[in-house]
């Protein structure tokens, strides 16, 4: 079965179970995964029209509540465009801030995954224990922006709050904290027999396959694919901080979560040198409120992917047109993919290994080809299901 | 009235459910139940089927896709059931308010007995506003009810 | 700027008088307008000739009679060359380009559901993002629809 061909599979009076639209329609053949057909629009807002009603300003805000797990690496993307739009550059400081704040979402964005991911093998255990550490990173946002979560630190032209030199210290050993912390959940990840046997060969995605299905983020680098947009388009400060772009051969979820635990301690690495070397100075500059015509690409490395943003100005100061394209969506084809001639009941942490917004991945709904039976099953049921195995 | 008493009384067992939000509220939510904030220590559970809750927390804005979907659930929840939504997305609908798939707050398809604010409402917010939703129907009030 | 200008002379090479005009704004970003129907060479050029594997998404953009298809593509991750074709807005049609890029299926998807675009040979143009019960023809991001004769319309429902 290939992704690109389809099967109709008549809904309707013979299946009623499957009157509510799904998330994902998988054709089973007993335990095993046929094909997958995406349906998204559960959380379709329409984003981009609300875009071009609001002024430049006014959508810094909508940007970030795009996603609120990785709500600065909209922000930034956001704030980039408009400030090239603009032909202003964030002065210096301001670009070293946003180093440091974006790395803090990533690991941040990596541990409420591993959580997750180890809740979904059925692991609460360790999902309590991420849970808790990833406290440490909300309490350092909490003090630097005065937000868990939303911490609304970039604006065009700048960011809005400095750090100052009193939390540096602060930040610092919550960073010692959790690097002890996070190394002992990577030597958990890589000798747990529970996640090994639920994770390593299961999800697998060919490098072939993950560059012809244009994958993103850690999926794509467990493939053993080595491309970060903070190192191949460089943007805010990290042509100046070092930091290791990480892979691994794997190509399976195990692979996935080698990546990101890694990640994690690549950023700690990221953010100290950023507070060691941020050079003094504004935080932002005054920039007009009219935007002159033009259009611009902009692009940052989300926790769990490129993400990309187009934007295009007509000398108002409302966007003529505003796109964004969500990681998630672009590695759906590649889950597709991982998924197909998989067992049903890796259908969880295949999914998860994507790291997608997990409550968009809730309700899956199937039909046994052979069987001709349909019905629905949200994630709690499946896990369930499969518990004990 | 002490939470510690209302536990021992009744313990409320909440279904969640996101009907198109950030995640924001919904990472908090779940946020309470880890160890620092531990909602579990007061009897409250998160449920996965409607048909075992007593309550509803909701988040999001409400897309038109999705709209069926909370209505079907509070349907299948035994009364008495209660909604709680968390969140300024489940309050007005604010920042989508003017998006065109999205319905606004909660309070447009269901009866809302309780709002907790904040975008995202801190854990503390969120188990203030439960607690403060058991005293309500403790007392008898805020008995939710379909639009 | 030496490989960017190192790809835009290819692509003239190659493209010819289908090759409407091209701009480097500055490193790492390239826009090349192309005729409609130079669409497919020009992709395969660029996957296979010129390395552009990766496909980061698609626009569609509304410029009023005309709908301009943007397709956003990077070298090894680095350069982004975006090449643009325009279509008009009475029949707005396109070759897909999923037989090449077998990831530009969903993107190919959403700029339809959007914009009214069809992308002739796309396996499957069902809805991607629009809801259940969504108007057949209302394609919102179209200038055409005021937001608020979209909610009207979605509010009735």
């Amino acid at each position: 079965m290939s992704y690109g061909s389809t099967i109709k599979v008549p809904l309707g009076p013979q299946h009623p179970a499957l009157k509510e639209p799904g998330n994902f329609l998988f054709e089973v053949d007993g335990e095993t995964v046929v094909d997958v057909k995406p349906r998204i629009g559960y959380n379709h807002r329409g984003v981009e029209k609300a875009f071009e009603l609001r002024t430049y300003i006014q959508n810094i805000y909508l940007a970030e509540r795009i996603c609120g797990i990785c709500s600065d690496a909209h922000t930034t993307c956001y704030t980039q465009a408009i400030e090239e739009l603009l032909g202003v550059e964030a002065p210096p400081r301001a670009r070293y801030i946003r180093v440091i704040i974006a790395e803090l979402e990533r690991i941040q964005s990596h541990a409420l995954w591993v959580g997750i991911a180890a809740h979904e093998i059925g692991f609460d255990t360790l999902f309590m224990y991420v849970w808790r550490d990833r406290e440490t990173v909300l309490d350092l946002f909490e003090m630097i922006s005065g937000n868990r979560i939303h911490y609304a630190m970039n604006t065009i032209g700048g960011v809005r709050r400095d750090i100052h030199a009193a939390m540096v210290p602060k930040i610092k050993k919550g960073l010692d904290f959790l690097e002890k912390r996070l190394k002992y959940y990577l030597d958990v990840v890589q000798t747990e027999q529970t996640i090994l046997k639920r994770a390593a060969g299961v999800g697998v995605l060919k490098p072939k396959d993950a560059v012809d299905l244009c994958a993103l983020g850690p999926t794509l680098r467990a493939s053993g694919i080595n491309n970060d947009v903070r190192a191949d388009d460089p943007y805010a400060a990290y042509d100046e901080v070092p930091f290791n772009v990480i892979t691994h051969d794997g190509c399976d979820v195990s692979s996935r979560m080698l990546v990101r635990c890694e990640e994690m301690l690549e950023s700690i690495k990221a953010i100290g040198y950023a507070l060691d070397h941020m050079p003094e100075g504004v935080i932002r500059v005054r920039v007009p409120m009219k935007v002159p015509k033009g259009e611009v690409v902009s692009r940052v490395e989300a926790p769990r992917g490129e993400l990309i943003h187009y934007a295009k100005s007509n000398g108002t100061t409302k966007p003529e047109r505003y796109k964004v394209r969500s990681p998630t969506l672009g590695n759906i084809p590649a889950l597709c993919k991982m998924l197909l001639g998989g067992y049903v009941a890796d259908i969880p942490i295949v999914l998860a290994g994507i790291d997608p917004c997990f409550s968009c991945m809730d309700r899956m709904a199937f039909v046994d080809v052979k069987k001709n039976k349909g019905w629905n099953w949200t994630m709690q049921q499946l896990r369930r299901k499969y518990a004990k195995k | 009235m002490s939470l510690f008493k209302w536990a021992r009384t009744k313990s409320p067992w909440i279904i969640h459910f996101n009907t198109g939000g950030c995640n924001g509220c919904d990472i908090e939510l779940v946020a309470a139940l880890t160890p620092r904030f531990d909602l579990e220590r007061f009897g409250i559970l998160l449920e996965g089927s409607p048909r075992h809750s007593d309550m509803l927390a909701v988040t999001g804005p409400v897309t038109l896709q999705v709209k069926d979907r909370l209505v079907r659930i509070y349907e299948q929840m035994p009364e008495p059931k209660h909604v709680i939504a968390i969140g300024t997305c489940a309050i007005s609908g604010a920042p989508f308010q003017e998006c065109y798939n999205v319905h606004g707050g909660i309070d447009t398809v269901l009866l809302v007995d309780a709002y907790v604010p904040g975008c995202p409402p801190k854990p503390e917010a969120i188990i203030d506003g439960i607690a403060k939703l058991i005293q309500k129907i403790k007392e008898g009030e805020g008995h939710g009810k379909r639009k | 700027m030496e490989k960017e200008n190192e790809i835009v002379k290819k692509l003239k090479n190659f493209l010819k008088e289908n090759l409407v005009r091209t701009t480097v704004p500055k490193e790492r970003r390239i826009f090349v307008y192309i005729k409609k129907d130079a669409l497919k060479d020009a992709v395969k050029y660029l996957v296979k000739d010129l390395e552009f594997k990766h496909l980061s998404t698609i626009t569609g953009v509304d410029l009023g009679g005309e709908i301009e298809v943007i397709y956003h593509m990077a070298y090894k991750g680095s350069i982004v060359l975006s090449i643009r074709l325009t279509v008009s807005e009475k029949n707005p049609s396109v070759p897909t380009i999923t037989d090449l890029i077998p990831g530009a299926v969903l993107y190919e998807r959403e700029v339809h559901d959007l914009f009214g675009v069809n992308f002739e040979g796309h396996p499957d143009l069902s809805p991607l993002v629009l809801p259940e019960g969504w108007p057949q023809g209302v394609y919102p991001l179209r200038k055409e629809h005021k937001l608020e004769h979209l909610r009207e319309m979605t509010s009735k429902k």
